[in-house]
Order: C-alpha cells, then structure tokens, then sequence
C-alpha cells in the first residue's frame, strides 16, 4: 500500500473515532475536550510501556483503553452532570496539565517526544495492515454502537437534555449517570486512539495535543453536523483530505481556512450540513426506492 | 520575606490584568450575552500590532498604544455582526454555540499570527518599555518601572471601569441588560446599541490589556492568546460566570498565586500548581465560589 494512502486512511480514522470521542458527550451538550488530554496520557503510557518496559503492544493497547476509562470515570464523577463550560475548562486545564508533566518528566521523552516505536506485526507492511485492521475494525464497532445508542431510549433521552436539561430531569431522568457514561465511554475511545496514533507514526511528540486539535474535530463536528453521527463520518475524510490536494501554500493555512469554515457553518446552517432531516429523508427515499419495483407487479396483478 | 513582597506586587499586576480581561470577558458576557473565548487572541493579536506599529515608528508608544487599541475595537466590532447573526433567534446566552463560533475566530487568529508576523517566532518587544533600573531586587527576582505601571495604570482602569458601570447612565443601561433584556428594552434602552457600545468597550479594554502585557511580558508569541483565553475562562468560572465583583476578586487571587509559586518553584511546574488549584476548585464548585450572574 502507498504510504500516502496508509497515512491518509489511518490518520482519517482516528480523526473519526476522536470526532466520535466528542460527539458522544456532546449529545447532552458537554464540549468534553479532556479526551484529547486521554489521548496522550494513554498514548505516552502505552509508548513506555513497550519501549521501557518491553511488554507487547496488544497489552499497551488495552492498558490505553482502559488508562482512559478510568481517567475518564474519576472526572466524570465530578463533572457529569456540570454545566457545558465547566467540562470546557476541566478539559482545557487536563490539557495544560498532560502536557507540562510529560514536557518536564524524562522518562517519556520530554520535550523531544519518544521515537523507535517497535512494528506491530513484524515487518513493515504487516504493521500497516495490522494498525489499518484495528483502527477500521474500530471503526465499524464503535460506529454500530453509537447508530445503536441514538435510536435508543438513552439517545432519546440525552437529546432531551440537549433541549432542556432541568425539564429532562424533571422527568426522572439521571443527568449525572448519563454524563458518566458518555464521559467514560468517550474517555475509553481517546485512550485507544491515543495508542494507535503513537503507533501509526512509530513515535509520540507533543505538538499533536494542542489547541490545533481540538480545532480539526470541532470543524469535524460542527461542519459535518453535530445531530446525527454519519455528518462526522463524511466531513473527517473531506476535511482532512482536500487540503492534502492543495498546493503547500495554501495548505499551510489549513488552519484558517477550518476556522473560516466552521463560522460559516455555524452562521449559515447552525446544525451542519448532515442533519437528522436529512438522514430521515435519504433513508426514506431509499427504502422508497426498494419498494418501487413491486409496485408495477401489484398493479398489474389488480388489474 | 523580600521575595514574598517582590512577588505579591509583580502578583498585582499580573492579577489586575486578569481582572480587566476577565471584566471585558463578562461585560459581553451580560450585555452581548456571547461567550467571547477568543477575546484574549484578540489582546494578543493587538500586541502583536503594538510590536508592528512600535518597530515602523522608532518605538513611539503612543502610536503603538493607539493602534492596538483601535485594532482590538476594531476585531471586537468585526466579529459583532457574527455573534448577532447566530443569537438571532435565541433569547439567551447559547453558551455552546457562540463559544464554538469564538473558537473558530480564536484558531484564524492564531494561525495568522502564526504565518503572518516574524515568521511565526515568538516577538520580542524593546527592553526599554519595561523600563530600565530595576526599583527593587532580591537576588533574581526584581521589580521594574514596568511592572510598577501596569500595577497603576491596571488599578486605574479597572476602577474607571467600575465607576462607569455603576456611577453612569451607559453603565446602569449595560446592568439592566444584563438583569433583564426585556425589562431593559421596555423601559426604552436601545439593546442593539447598547450591545455595540459593549463590544467597542471591551475592545478598549483589550488594547489596554494589550499595551500592559507587552510591558509587563515583554514577548508574545501566538500560542499565548490560548493559554491565557484558558486563564480567563478558568478566572469567570471559579468567580461565577458573569460575576464581576467575583471576578475581580478570583482575578487577583490568581495573579498573586501565580507569582508566588514562581517565586519559589521554577521552570513550568509552577504553572501546573495554579492549574491544578483552579481544576480542583472547579471540579468542587462547578457553578463558580460566588455564584452566577445569568
């Protein structure tokens, strides 16, 4: 497989599964950005792991998962049900915090970051072939169980406190249990993506878990649609693969130009462009369109 | 003990700006009703104007003191029509909505200031705006002239600020907006105006904010609009978002712990304690210490 084309699949399906990370809490309106934090916490533990500690990489990669679900729960119980800018911050101060304790502890690299990541499955194209079948194997799971949760009761019910939290409440509805959830889950999601962005690079360094980041997964977010998951699903690989076919002059302002991008969305179309109207339309078109060819028959037998 | 008053006065003046930022931070806040997270990239992008103007000028403060001041009101009121446009049809604070929309404006910002000014380094600005003799110094640690006038010239704005807001009739208007916009639009308070004049306030805050960073840092670079937009909004929160007084007094407890800590903890742990002690004071009281102003 072409590296571009490895680099390009891979990094689009973490920026997915992270873009889920996000979406999942913000079903009950929590911007719970302490999941690019997870990311590096799980990432850099899995990293010494296999470099310092020389255990397998399937052992890192569960540790990742659930180093992030715990974080993920011990915040979460404070925050679960606190108001959207409080986990906004919770998030950005975790960030600020990841970063200086692995800047200034040596073990990990530090500012230089951590290189020489070992291949997964041998050589170097069983690697890709490895990290590609887990990242999309990923993919298609979490995918299947966030289609699942939105048309459940529970999904209902975080759209509901979307709306109006305190009337959600009034209907017996346990805000702060629904906020642990989703804040693990997502949490458990970034642990591993964390892990396997380290390892589709074969090194770690800092300069991935900044505000930049986060930034790429709102526009992600906001510009694909932010109420139903398959808008995320079509603006990950539009968003970071047309910039790649820029020439590097204006791909350098790539940054700007999702900037530019999402404030017009939000200023034109509030709710992106993949709403849950239009999901609802396409699929009764297609489930229209599957009935079509019995109906000719039909008449044809009446008359 | 000499290091102890050395740092609680470079404290005031780190903290006094904490104020006003946080104080232009409400102001939209209650009367635009707009979560303006970007607003400390619009002081650092006036900075960055300030070091332009000062280097075409031959260092002629005044003119550099002008220009970000005219270019933060004038990014404030640019961005007004925006945060109009997505509150439109909202008759509160939409906290998700327009923070997300101050979060594009932040990340075009900083990208710009990234490409477009000194090839993306940090700037540096002239060591005389600091002023030149130290007035106090123990070992390391000294107090300049500069540090001296951000601690007045912040006093005096952030005084100015308040004697506006309660002792004018254009700052009873901005307070009964903030109570409630209704109440205000029945008793004849023109709030499209009124919302404006809050915006082009704010912006003459921020060039203020701009000019005593640059004396008090002597550097930007364009990650520090992010690092102190997490400040502010750390600041608001713990204080109560929306709570002035509570601001003023979260915003000088913070300046002073800052420099503290650096006192006697060096490299960048220092600023993990201050961020831890706003994460646990968060984490404890998520809806602020001297509640809301909503």
């Amino acid at each position: 497989m072409p590296l571009p084309l490895y680099y390009f699949l891979t990094i689009t399906a973490v920026n997915l599964l992270m873009s889920w990370a996000l979406y999942l809490p913000y079903r009950m309106g929590h911007l719970h950005f302490i999941v690019v934090a997870n990311m590096a916490i799980s990432g850099y533990t899995a990293a010494f792991m296999v470099l310092s500690l020389q255990l397998p990489f399937w052992l890192a990669l569960l540790a990742g998962f659930l180093l992030g679900a715990l974080v993920g729960y011990i915040v979460a119980l404070f925050i679960g049900d606190a108001p959207t800018f409080a986990v906004v911050i919770v998030g950005f101060t975790f960030i600020y915090i990841t970063r200086t304790v692995i800047e200034n502890t040596s073990a990990v690299g530090g500012t230089m970051g951590l290189f020489g990541l070992p291949n997964v499955g041998g050589s170097p194209a069983a690697h890709r072939w490895t990290i590609l079948a887990i990242l999309y194997g990923l993919v298609f799971l979490v995918g299947f169980l966030i289609h699942r949760f939105d048309r459940s009761q529970l999904g209902r019910a975080a759209s509901a406190v979307f709306i109006d939290k305190d009337l959600t409440a009034s209907l017996g509805i346990d805000i702060k249990k629904m906020g642990i959830l989703l804040q693990t889950f997502s949490c458990t999601l970034a642990g591993g993506c964390g892990v396997l962005y380290g390892f589709i690079y074969k090194s770690f360094h800092l300069d991935y878990f900044t505000f930049h980041v986060i930034g790429i997964l709102m526009t992600v977010i906001f510009v694909g649609g932010y109420t139903t998951l398959w808008g995320t699903v079509l603006a990950a690989p539009v968003l970071y693969g047309v910039p790649l076919l820029f020439p590097p002059e204006i791909a350098s302002w790539r940054i700007v130009i999702y900037g530019a991008l999402l404030i017009l969305v939000l200023v034109l179309k509030p709710e992106g462009f993949i709403t849950t109207r239009f999901v609802h339309t396409i699929g009764s078109y297609w489930s229209r369109k599957r009935r079509q060819p019995t109906l000719p028959n039909r008449r044809k037998e009446n008359l | 003990m000499e290091v102890f008053i050395a740092q609680v006065i470079n404290g005031l003046a780190l903290g006094s700006i904490y104020v006003l930022l946080v104080t232009g931070f409400n102001l939209l806040l209650l009367v635009a009703m707009i979560i303006h997270f970007a607003y400390p990239q619009v002081v650092v992008f006036s900075m960055y104007i300030i070091w332009l103007v000062l280097g075409l000028t031959g260092n002629n403060l005044l003119l550099g003191a002008l220009a970000g001041i005219a270019s933060s009101i004038l990014l404030n009121l640019i961005s007004a029509p925006l945060f109009q446009k997505v509150m439109e049809k909202r008759a509160e604070v939409d906290i998700n909505t327009t923070m997300v929309l101050s979060m594009g404006i932040g990340m075009i910002i900083t990208d710009v200031l990234s490409h477009g000014f000194n090839k993306g380094h940090p700037i540096a600005f002239p060591e005389t705006l600091a002023g030149g003799e130290a007035i106090l110094r123990v070992g390391l640690i000294s107090v300049l002239p500069g540090q001296v006038f951000s601690l007045v010239v912040g006093v005096v704005a952030v005084s100015s600020f308040f004697l506006l807001l309660y002792k004018t009739r254009p700052g009873r208007a901005f307070r009964a907006i903030a109570e409630d916009p209704n109440g205000a639009r029945l008793v004849g308070i023109p709030l499209l105006r009124t919302g404006l004049e809050s915006y082009a306030l704010s912006g003459l805050l921020g060039g203020i904010i701009a000019l005593l960073l640059s004396v008090l840092l002597g550097s930007a670079s364009p990650g520090l609009g992010e690092q102190v937009a997490h400040k502010v909004l750390a600041v608001s929160i713990i204080a109560g978002l929306g709570n002035l007084v509570g601001g003023l007094v979260v915003g000088l407890f913070l300046g002073i712990l800052e420099a503290i800590v650096q006192g006697y903890i060096s490299g960048t742990w220092s600023n993990v304690i201050a961020f831890v002690v706003m994460l646990v004071i968060i984490l404890a009281k998520p809806n602020g210490l001297f509640g809301l102003k909503l």
